[in-house]
């Protein structure tokens, strides 16, 4: 089975592994906008570097990640979440694919001068705040996805420490900049988000800042 | 037992205990998952760093600012907004892809079994680098895993000063490149086909800053599987540093069982289908004449081919360990097995294996212990001898590195300062440019401008969507 989902406990809730951590200390000496630096630079510079390294954790769990053991990109026990394709319709996705999309789609975004501009003088659009806001959504939701569905893969490779730190990381950055809906993280009654609860035990202990508006 | 109980009074009630195993994963997953786990340390200290000297920087100009009386305010704050500006293209930077039109070729001046080794400048910064480029095409013939590459730019990566440094990479549906640090004085190959032996001291140093080298790639977790005097690279100062040695070939056929099977199968005289056919034909057979060459005409020989044999994708098995062969698992000490050949080669002339074929040198290092010889009319000290037989022998002889930098031979060697003292070869540059240690003359029909890819052969891609989720990063200390 590719655990995580169905029992009564959630293993990325238990100790010792929901305290695991790379990076100990307070998010803020990394998050905090560098003075004096435009705000969006330094979004998309952050933006930019957590593709990367989920990318490449992704990778190395993909393998687990199939049509068949993840034939929809759950997230909670009665969490599933829908692509919108051309049609504008929401559509079912087996998991790799849904995150195949979701990689694909950041990648071009990112690649694209217009949106994520890299040449000096060139100034980012006006849209740029929202489409962060969409990048960080569908990044949260692959998060979301590894943390239900392959937690113990993340165990059994020994990788929790470093994924529950880039994790926590993209949750105090995503608040301090307001990249992330309360909504997404929780989910709606009915369809709770497994990390929601991840969210508040870091909060408790400290791992995330609890003193910010939720 | 009372310490056991309350050890496991302190747990939580929420403590679980979660038994680990990798044995559902690929092959590929262990080395990658190691890869992930250093690249994110490598980032967050990097990102601490960061901030730091950001910090730094700016509190040094507000300082400033802050004790100039005479400076209007105004223009005060557009210095600091101009401090802000400069940040932020410095995080710019960090996101700016780059493609060969960014680089300028100075020349040519390696042939791998993928593609080639060039000098470029970096056509905005002017800086020297060193550009390989890699065919996709021929990878992917050759089966060779990206997961291996993930693994080399961890390496590259590490700011080891024993391993060659690689800055950026990037890709078109054809090749490969990555953008590497230029080391101008060549390879020991290259010098070893030059000088043929070196005396026992100048091998000494070599072989001392090969140990501390060799060391310090398995330190990071990581078994080398390919160290051969190609791999070792010559620094401006007369150091040495290992090279990327990504997709090496080497690493590839070690890996591929049924290329051995049919060495073996050949070698024990299991009928190939030439042979078959051959006997189906009205033949003749007659028993072949054996012509035996003399050692100094076999070495000649070896040498001719040498480089050639550099360049081909076969690559050359004189260093690899036995029991890589014999596919039965493999320790970090096969690295020390390949120095020992290294060794060899520097006092002797060429390698202790070597043969007109590699089938021949294969069933020799299988049998090494009939094959060892140290020729008559080399004369080696008693601890060269001693430190070779050492460290080519079994696994369980074989010395580990805290034996190896005790030993004898190695006597009066400063551990801590070698990369710091004089090298007994500095190359002599005459610029930055300068490419007078490689052999150049030697490699024809190479492009002068790398050619860069066809866009249209997109579905090529697909078979390189591993790289999806591995995509090369801009190391971040780079440029
Ligand atoms: N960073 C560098 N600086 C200077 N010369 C280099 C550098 N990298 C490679 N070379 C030269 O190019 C030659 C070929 O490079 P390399 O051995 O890396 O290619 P290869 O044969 O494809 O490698 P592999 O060992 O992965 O099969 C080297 O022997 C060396 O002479």
């Amino acid at each position: 089975s590719n655990g995580g989902s169905g029992g009564t406990k959630l293993l990325y809730l238990c100790s010792p592994f929901v305290d695991a951590a790379l990076v100990t200390g307070n998010f803020k000496t990394i998050v905090m906008l560098p003075k004096y630096v435009d705000v969006m630079e330094w979004v998309a510079c952050n933006v930019f570097d957590f593709y990367q390294n989920l990318n490449l954790f992704y990778g190395v769990i993909s393998e687990c990640c199939t049509q068949q053991s993840c034939p929809t990109m759950s997230a909670g026990p009665s969490l599933n979440y829908t692509w919108i394709n051309t049609d504008r319709k929401h559509v079912q996705l087996p998991a790799p694919t849904y995150i195949d999309y979701v990689m694909t789609w950041v990648q071009n975004l990112l690649d694209d001068e217009n949106t994520f501009p890299t040449k000096s003088g060139r100034d980012f659009p006006p849209s740029f705040p929202s489409t962060a806001k969409h990048v960080y959504r569908q990044l949260l939701r692959v998060f979301a996805h590894i943390y239900h569905a392959h937690y113990t893969q993340i165990l059994h490779l020994r990788s929790e420490p470093h994924f529950n730190s880039l994790f926590a990381h993209f949750l105090a950055f995503g608040k301090e900049y307001e990249l992330l809906d309360i909504k997404d993280i929780k989910g709606q009654p009915g369809a709770t988000v497994g990390i929601g609860a991840l969210w508040e035990r870091w909060k408790e202990t400290g791992i995330l800042d609890s003193s910010t508006k939720s | 037992m009372s310490s056991q109980s309350s050890s496991s009074a302190v747990k939580p009630a929420d403590y679980v205990y979660f038994e680990r195993t990798t044995a559902g994963f690929s092959e590929d997953a262990l080395p990658r998952s190691k890869a992930a786990q250093l690249k994110l340390e490598h980032y967050y200290k990097v990102a601490v760093e960061a901030a730091i000297e950001r910090n730094q920087r700016r509190v040094e100009v507000e300082r400033k600012l802050a004790a100039d009386m005479t400076m209007p305010d105004e223009r005060k704050q557009r210095q600091l907004l101009s401090l802000g500006k400069k940040e932020g293209s410095f995080l710019r930077l960090k996101r700016t892809k780059m493609g060969l039109n960014d680089f300028r070729t100075v020349k040519v001046i390696g042939k791998g079994a993928f593609g080639e080794v060039r000098v470029v400048q970096k056509a905005d910064t002017g800086k020297i680098y060193a550009m390989k480029t890699l065919k996709k095409e021929e990878m992917l013939k050759k089966d060779q895993l990206a997961h291996v590459r993930a693994e080399r730019d961890v390496l590259a990566e590490s700011n080891s000063p024993w391993v060659v440094q690689l800055y950026y990479s990037f890709q078109d549906p054809t090749y490969l490149y990555l953008i590497m640090e230029f080391l101008a004085g060549g390879d020991l190959m290259t010098m070893l086909i030059k000088y043929d032996t070196f005396s026992e001291d100048v091998t000494r140093f070599y072989i001392a800053e090969c140990v501390l080298a060799i060391e310090a790639v398995h330190n990071l977790g990581f078994i080398h599987r390919d160290i051969k005097p190609d791999n070792i690279l010559i620094d401006k100062d007369g150091h040495i540093k290992l090279s990327d040695f990504g997709l090496s070939t080497g690493f590839h056929k070690q890996h591929d069982s049924s290329y051995y099977q049919r060495l073996l199968d050949s070698a024990s005289g299991v009928a190939s289908p030439t042979s078959a056919a051959q006997s189906a034909r009205n033949s003749v057979m007659v028993n072949a004449i054996h012509l035996t060459m003399s050692s100094k005409d076999q070495i000649a020989t070896w040498k001719a081919n040498r480089r050639k044999l550099a360049y081909s994708t076969v690559g050359t098995p004189d260093y690899i360990a036995p029991e890589i062969f014999l596919q039965k698992g493999y320790g970090n000490e096969c690295d020390w097995w390949s120095l020992g050949a290294i060794m060899f080669e520097c006092l002797v002339g060429y390698p202790p294996f070597c043969s007109e074929t590699t089938h021949e040198t294969y069933q020799k290092i299988i049998n090494w212990h009939h094959y060892l010889v140290i020729p008559d009319d080399v004369h080696l000290s008693r601890e060269a001898e001693d430190l070779i037989r050492r460290l080519i022998t079994s696994t369980d002889r074989r010395m580990a590195v805290e034996q190896i930098k005790k030993h004898p031979f190695f006597y009066g060697v400063d551990w801590a300062s070698i990369r710091n003292i004089e090298a007994p070869f500095i190359p002599r540059l005459r610029s930055i440019t300068d490419t007078s240690y490689f052999p150049t003359d030697e490699l024809d029909q190479v492009p002068d401008e790398p050619t860069g890819g066809d866009i249209t052969g997109a579905h090529k891609e697909l078979a390189f969507l591993g790289y999806t989720f591995k995509r090369f990063t801009l190391s971040s200390n780079a440029f």
